[in-house]
């Protein structure tokens, strides 16, 4: 027997399985697989719960001052962030006169939001969603919930801006 | 030497197709309910309802424990028809 010949023999048997063997899934490895996703999803769910109950999202605290009104024209938006927050917010002065604030980031990939003016739709451009700026819900696109908003008030010419009220949410 | 269960094995190969496929099938069904729960509760969590995260958190382990469950009726193939 030559040399090669052995060889080819032998590391046939050291190595039984074919190539193209080797890569194939067995259904039993495919369903233990399949149950340990199943054990990941499980725990996936239980740190939501986890991180929503012992870090809840913090609110804002207290009245915050964000600007004059007549620094912000009818159709005109202003952006501003809380103190001691990272959190972009936009002040939007309706057509109809009111003021409104919300979270500028969209609640689908937290691109930043914009007002159209003249329109009462509050813009996403990465995904094409709307928002209405009257409420922050949602009017079309793949945002699935409405936009945060916080409380506008005014003490003589400033506007200031709280957290809003649980029940004005439920409502 | 043969036992019953192999006799069975032997006579009807295709039931080990029909258990694996079955289960196989529920286990998808159940990881497909997983990452809907999951879904929905890393959405209700983002809008601050608290309610539905424990029972989601529950139905997930359930299904999770199901399925590891299933696992005790993998059949281990007939080892006496290899060549």
């Amino acid at each position: 027997m030559s040399k090669e010949d052995n060889l080819n023999k032998n590391w046939k048997k050291d190595f039984p399985i074919e190539k193209q063997q080797a890569t194939n899934v067995s259904r039993r490895d495919f369903a233990k697989f399949l149950t340990l996703v199943s054990g990941g999803l499980m725990v996936g769910s239980g740190l939501v719960a986890a991180k929503a109950y012992m870090f809840p999202k913090e609110e804002v605290e207290g009245e915050h001052f964000v600007c004059k009104k007549e620094e912000v024209p009818l159709g005109g938006t202003r952006g501003f962030v809380i103190e001691g927050s990272t959190i972009p917010y936009i002040l939007i002065h309706l057509e109809t006169g009111e003021f409104k604030a919300y979270e500028q980031k969209c609640t689908h990939l937290s691109c930043s939001v914009f007002y159209k003016p003249g329109t009462g739709i509050i813009h996403c451009p990465c995904h094409e969603g709307s928002f209405d700026a009257k409420t922050g819900d949602v009017l079309g696109g793949p945002p699935p919930r409405a936009l945060p908003s916080l409380d506008v008030f005014f003490k003589d010419n400033d506007v200031y801006v709280k957290a809003t009220t649980h029940q004005e949410k439920l409502g | 030497m043969s036992n019953f269960r192999r006799g069975q094995n032997q006579s009807n190969p295709n039931k080990l197709n029909a258990i694996l496929s079955s289960l196989i099938f529920i286990l998808i069904l159940n990881v497909s309910i997983q990452i809907w729960l999951l879904y929905a509760a890393l959405n209700n969590a983002l809008d601050n309802n608290k309610e539905i995260l424990i029972p989601a958190f529950i139905a997930s382990l359930i299904l999770f424990l199901i399925g590891f469950g299933w696992l005790y009726y993998l059949p281990t193939g007939n080892t006496n028809t290899k060549k």
